[in-house]
């Protein structure tokens, strides 16, 4: 019983905000650790998905083939996400504060036919990054200021 | 592994690109001699028999205003025929549809699908029709019903094959997690998609598979709607009312080969070459000559480029470059863009790791290329650490084998594999 209350937690906590949630998320990028401590607790609740990189916690979400991963500061803020998964995650949920910016950038950003495989939007504030196809997607995104010192981007995958 | 590359490079431009320089040049510099990755021109035979499809390389099955005019070099185009299964003599030819070995299933646009009479059906689900949202890494998607049609491929008839209608009137409100949908085949409008249709016959069978079969929830998000009078909700679709492959359906139905000529480095116009449907099913399609590469799940193999990691790779007719990740060299318009051109480099190896081997490729600026024509084997974009695509430059010069999960019968094994 506990472990599937712990499972309904992660989904709605995590999961509901990406894909089906249309306000903001609880674990957005820039989130605070207030704001995280909830989706904390019940993170650590589910099968050991904590892990500590240098100075920063890696917490790692999976549901099948998917996984989400969140990228958190010492000081709690979350400084990046990334995603694997079959489908794209709802970017206006994952974005929360940032997702204004981001869907101005989108629009302003032009189309190449025949690349539709990857993308990167920039922003004054974040970059969103996403590669993959048809039943393999994936994508980070990252908000520069927030990175802690010394955090080498490659790490954020 | 970095520190290495730039001499690799050096040696690589003396050996095989010499007379490739020259950046903005065009016609005055003399061509590459015939080696890394380029194979000369000429056009290829048509094959025998019935079970094949004619694709133009811009070209004739291209609309030219989607295509060359629309800045769209490297797009392979096929015509297929639809016909409503209820009544099989109502039938559409429909042309500018992009060959996509990156994908899996038909897509075609409901204003493509406009002679009298010809009706398809939408997917009957939970009372309401089934939906689905298709959605691709550079922010587009694909909206639209899901409907059984019989597909004429070449000679070869595809019965009641499950493909997407898309953006069909009064199917109701687009789901807000659906983003960016096409919203015609263009070139106008706001978010064209520069086709009247997608042609998925990459290696697997399903558009979703089994992520899509259980019931959609917080933890188990899925690609499918059913709409009902207006209103779209989130549902799961059966594996056989999902979106398939069309090859699977076909008479020769275990892969197939995609040929196409070789196009030197300067590129040409448009080339012709062929779908031929099956591997080792009849005497056009036997294997001969070529290695089979395993893949994973998500019908990848692996590929290194400079050196160690191997990242997830495709074979991909649908994305119109090679697509990797190098830092170090420049781009323009998303484009690669060096001042001239680089003979590269990667191993590709099955996804159980074996077997292996090295394929060489060229990387030229798609800018002091373009006055040539549309069809390049030497053009890429910079893409992420994670993926290495290889696009249609990849496809001119050689027969690409596509064997379908599950599906055995040729001397190359049961698929998913690719082999080349």
């Amino acid at each position: 019983m506990k472990k599937a209350l712990s499972l309904w937690c992660l989904g709605i906590g995590v999961w509901a905000a990406l894909f089906l949630w249309p306000g903001p998320a609880r674990a957005t990028l820039g989130g605070s650790a207030d704001s995280i401590e909830s989706d904390r607790i019940m993170l650590s609740a589910a099968q050991g998905v904590v892990t500590v990189q240098g100075t920063y916690t890696i917490h790692t979400m999976t549901s099948g083939a998917s996984t989400f991963r969140e990228y958190v500061a010492p000081s709690g803020v979350v400084f990046a996400l990334a995603w694997d998964g079959a489908l794209t995650p709802n970017l206006t949920a994952l974005l929360g504060p940032y997702a204004g910016e981001y869907q101005q950038a989108l629009s302003a950003t032009p189309r190449q036919p025949g690349m539709r495989n990857r993308s990167v939007i920039r922003t004054a504030r974040v970059v969103v990054e996403q590669w993959g196809h048809m039943r393999s997607m994936h994508g980070r995104a990252y908000v520069p200021a927030l990175v802690p010192q010394g955090v080498d981007l490659d790490e954020i995958r | 592994m970095r520190s290495g590359r730039p001499l690799l490079v050096l040696l690589c431009l003396c050996l095989c690109c010499c007379g490739g320089g020259g950046g903005g040049g065009g016609g005055s510099s003399a061509p590459p001699t015939p080696a890394c990755g380029i194979v000369g021109s000429g056009a290829i035979a048509q094959p025998s028999g019935t079970n094949w499809l004619l694709v133009t390389v811009n070209g004739s099955e291209c609309n030219p205003a989607t295509t060359d005019q629309a800045g769209y070099p490297d797009k392979p185009c096929v015509s297929v025929t639809i016909c409503d299964p209820s009544n099989p003599g109502t039938c559409q030819l429909v042309s500018d549809i992009l060959l996509d070995t990156g994908s899996f299933g038909l897509r075609i646009f409901y204003s493509a699908l406009n002679v009298s009479g010809l009706v398809l059906t939408p997917v009957a689900s939970g009372g309401g029709s089934l939906a689905e949202c298709v959605t691709y890494a550079d922010n587009t998607s694909d909206w639209g019903y899901v409907a059984l049609a019989n597909v004429h491929l070449g000679g070869e008839l595809a019965l009641s094959v499950p493909i997407q209608v898309i953006d069909p009137p009064s199917l109701g409100a687009i789901p807000g997690s659906c983003t960016s949908p096409h919203t015609g085949p263009g070139p106008g409008g706001a978010i064209p998609a520069f086709y009247n249709g997608v042609l998925g016959v990459g290696p697997l069978v399903y558009d979703c598979g089994s992520a899509c079969t259980a019931n959609p929830s917080a933890l188990n998000p899925v690609n499918y709607y059913t709409c009902v009078g207006g209103s779209c909700t989130l549902s799961t679709a059966a594996l056989v009312s999902q979106v398939q492959n069309p090859v699977t359906f076909l008479p020769d139905n275990n892969g197939l080969i995609v040929e196409l000529p070789g196009v030197p480095a300067a590129g040409l116009p448009s080339v012709n070459g062929y779908v031929v449907f099956g591997i080792g099913t009849q005497a056009n399609n036997v294997p001969s000559g070529v290695t089979a590469y395993g893949l994973n799940q998500f019908g990848e193999f692996a590929t290194s480029f400079n050196g160690p990691p191997f990242v997830a790779a495709i074979v991909d007719t649908g994305t119109n470059g090679f697509l990797f990740s190098d830092p170090t060299l420049p781009t323009s318009g998303g484009w690669f863009n060096p001042s001239s051109s680089l003979c590269l480099s990667a191993t590709i190896e099955g996804a159980s790791g074996v077997p292996a081997s090295v394929v060489a490729f060229q990387i030229a600026s798609l800018a002091s290329l373009s006055a040539s024509g549309w069809v390049f084997s030497n053009i890429g974009a910079s893409g992420q650490a994670g993926f290495f695509d290889w696009g249609l430059p990849f496809f001119l010069g050689r027969n690409v084998y596509i064997g379908i999960n599950g599906r055995g019968g040729s001397t190359l094994g049961a698929g998913p594999f690719v082999a080349f």
